[in-house]
């Protein structure tokens, strides 16, 4: 009942320009579904269009099947929960959560009793008297949510609902709306632009540039297979290093040569690649897929570092590889620092700024992407690679 | 030393405009044979009030003067507020519409208030009340338009949106939230249109008549032939600045508490 599909829907502004241009998508009943990009990329217009705050230029969409291009808001049960949380300042927290029961014609002792359920699972109860004005951020968040369940919509659509939160806060908030999805069951729609958000809470993730779908797909799947190099530097932090490079053929092998590299193509991916000899192309590597120690298959490459993040956790190393001069022809517009390179090593691995430090790199999660269009030459997928 | 420097320009300041203030309340409790003499309170009467209102229709206006300008805020103040809403959320007319409204606040009251008088006198409405309630919400719309747009726009449409998702028709959406938290700008708005028209001279000049006077006019009466009637006047003007006086507490009230109410985030 609750699957929401949108068919080639498309918005187009007064202007001329698209807010939201061609996006095919079905998302099934019960799914958590996270819209991410950058702002402006259209994902806020979309999920706005869902709820019908926003009107649909061309396409078709459909909640449980039947076409809602032309329904008002207010007969789509769907709840929305806004960035700003958009709780009636003048209304008590309980009036705040009764008043789409109340819309509806909902009998008094029902929404009371509704309201009284919300706010048990949210611990919102003894605050159902006061003004929206006396609640920590937090708790705000937490009626805005509550507002959304009392009402028992079809589907909940979230506007970056964590952002307006301290980062040990919306740590929390992510796990209590898994939580929330786990045990109510409906569709959830989440915007955002938080990549931890989009890694960890959804079944799929959507991901959405000047008004398109570029990719869809689960978390670690977008992850391990990005389409374009948009995609490889939006989804982590460090993104992806992308540097120029060319394919050649060597022996019966490919090696991928950039300024300061040789990367020998691993077998798995060598029929893949086979085609690319003699190219310029963009090699793309994750900071995790580089390493204080070497193993056999590995690459060395000397790098000469530029700043050490310790993290705790983990240390981050900015390094530079390579003379500097070369490359230029190759690089494309999403690899804006080409020969600065970061990788992802072990909290104890230190070295001086300065220093030159050999590193070794897994050519097995390796990407190939073309220099003209960002997009990824195809390989055969790979699950995550552990050593 | 700063502080000290700061507080004497306020006492200069607050001096500057109160003295006149004081000075008029003061030849208003004077016997009028006093009025002008240079001691500063030889005797204390209330003769000019008593005389103002057994003497000279006063009261009758003072009547006139309340119900004109409740009567014009109660007329005007519903169709600004849908007005001024509609410019602040919808495209209506965009900015050309808006600066329309604008421009007839601009031209000078006396290019308006011939055609004004013509107008009521086709309708025979001159020397009335009704006609004067009239005009005033018409010459007041504009401003009192472009108060409350100002409010609307301030309101987030996140709060709508919220509203509409949750049921409610757009009019359900006005009517149940933005009325309800703009209700601080909208009394604002409502004692600013009062004291516009509480202090309006040239229209109720021309458009009333002996028994329809307003306060202002009354008060310019009471400058004759015989010279002007400083002791009379002054009680006049002390009656006339007091529900300014009680208006501008409301408003302080009222704007204070507009700018903490809507605050959500």
């Amino acid at each position: 009942m609750s699957s929401i599909e949108l068919d080639h829907v498309s918005k187009l502004y007064a202007n001329g320009a698209y807010g939201v241009r061609d996006v095919d998508l079905s998302i099934g009943e019960g799914e958590f579904v996270i819209f991410l990009g950058p702002s402006g990329c259209g994902k806020s217009t979309t999920l706005r269009m869902i709820a019908g705050l926003e009107g649909i230029t061309s396409g078709d969409l459909r909640i449980g099947g039947r076409s809602v291009n032309n329904v008002a808001p207010r007969d789509r049960n769907i709840a929305v929960v806004f960035q700003s949380y958009a709780l009636y300042p003048h209304m008590s927290v309980r009036d705040n959560m009764g008043f789409g029961l109340k819309m509806r014609g909902v009998a008094r002792p029902l929404i009371e009793e509704k309201i009284r359920e919300a706010a048990g699972l949210l611990g919102l109860t003894p605050y159902l008297d006061r003004k929206p004005a006396a609640l920590s951020g937090g708790q705000r968040q937490r009626v805005a949510l509550g507002r959304a369940i009392v009402r028992d919509p079809v589907a909940f659509l979230l506007d970056e609902p964590l952002s307006n939160l301290d980062a040990q806060l919306r740590a929390e908030m992510r796990l209590e709306l898994v939580k929330l999805h786990r045990r109510l069951g409906r569709t959830i729609v989440h915007v955002t632009h938080d990549q931890v958000e989009a890694m960890t809470m959804g079944d799929r993730i959507c991901i959405m540039r000047e008004g398109r779908m570029i990719q869809v797909g689960k978390p670690l799947e977008v992850y391990a297979d990005p389409v374009d190099t948009f995609v490889a530097r939006f989804l982590a932090t460090p993104p992806m290093n992308l540097l120029p490079a060319r394919v050649e053929g060597r022996g019966d092998g490919l090696v991928v040569v950039g300024d300061g590299f040789t990367v020998e193509v691993p077998q798995m991916h060598r029929a893949a690649y086979a085609g690319l000899a003699g190219r310029e192309v963009i090699f793309g590597l994750r900071p995790e897929d580089l390493h204080e120690a070497p193993q056999p298959g590995f690459s060395p490459i000397e790098v000469s570092v530029v700043a050490m993040e310790a993290l705790g956790v983990e240390n981050i190393l900015v390094g530079q590889i390579g003379s500097g001069e070369a490359g230029g022809k190759a690089t494309a517009k999403d690899a804006a620092k080409p020969l600065e390179i970061s990788a992802r090593l072990s909290r104890h691995f230190t070295a001086p700024v300065g220093a030159r430090v050999p590193l070794y790199l897994d050519p097995r999660p390796m990407h190939l992407f073309d220099p003209e269009t960002t997009r990824a030459f195809p390989r055969p997928s790979l699950r995550l690679v552990t050593n | 030393m700063r502080r000290i420097g700061l507080h004497l320009g306020l006492l200069f300041a607050c001096a500057l405009i109160l003295v006149p203030l004081l000075w008029v309340v003061r030849t208003s409790l004077l016997p009028e044979h006093l009025s002008y003499s240079p001691e500063l309170m030889p005797a204390v009467t209330l003769d000019n009030y008593v005389a103002l209102f057994t003497s000279t229709r006063y009261g009758q206006s003072y009547l006139n003067s309340l119900i004109v300008a409740f009567g014009s805020v109660v007329v005007a103040l519903p169709f600004a507020a849908m007005t001024g809403y509609a410019f602040a959320r919808f495209k209506t007319s965009g900015r050309a519409g808006r600066f329309a409204v604008l421009a007839t606040q601009m031209l000078p009251p006396v290019a308006i208030v011939l055609p004004a008088f013509a107008l009521l006198r086709t309708v025979g409405l001159t020397n009335s009340l009704t006609g004067l309630i009239i005009v005033y919400a018409a010459v007041n719309l504009p401003f009192l338009i472009w108060i409350l747009m100002g409010f609307f726009e301030g309101i987030p449409v996140d709060l709508e949106w919220a509203a509409q998702t949750d049921g409610a028709t757009a009019w359900g959406a006005f009517w149940r939230i933005v009325l309800p938290v703009s209700l601080p700008g909208i009394a604002a708005a409502g004692v600013l249109g009062f004291i516009l028209t509480w202090n309006e001279f040239l229209f109720a000049l021309v458009l009333s008549g002996p028994q329809t006077a307003t306060v202002p006019v009354a008060l310019a009466a009471l400058q004759t032939s015989n010279g002007v009637q400083i002791a009379k006047v002054s009680a006049g003007v002390v009656l006339a600045v007091l529900p300014l006086v009680i208006a501008s507490r409301f408003i302080q009230r009222f704007i204070v508490q507009g700018l903490t109410f809507g605050s959500v985030k």
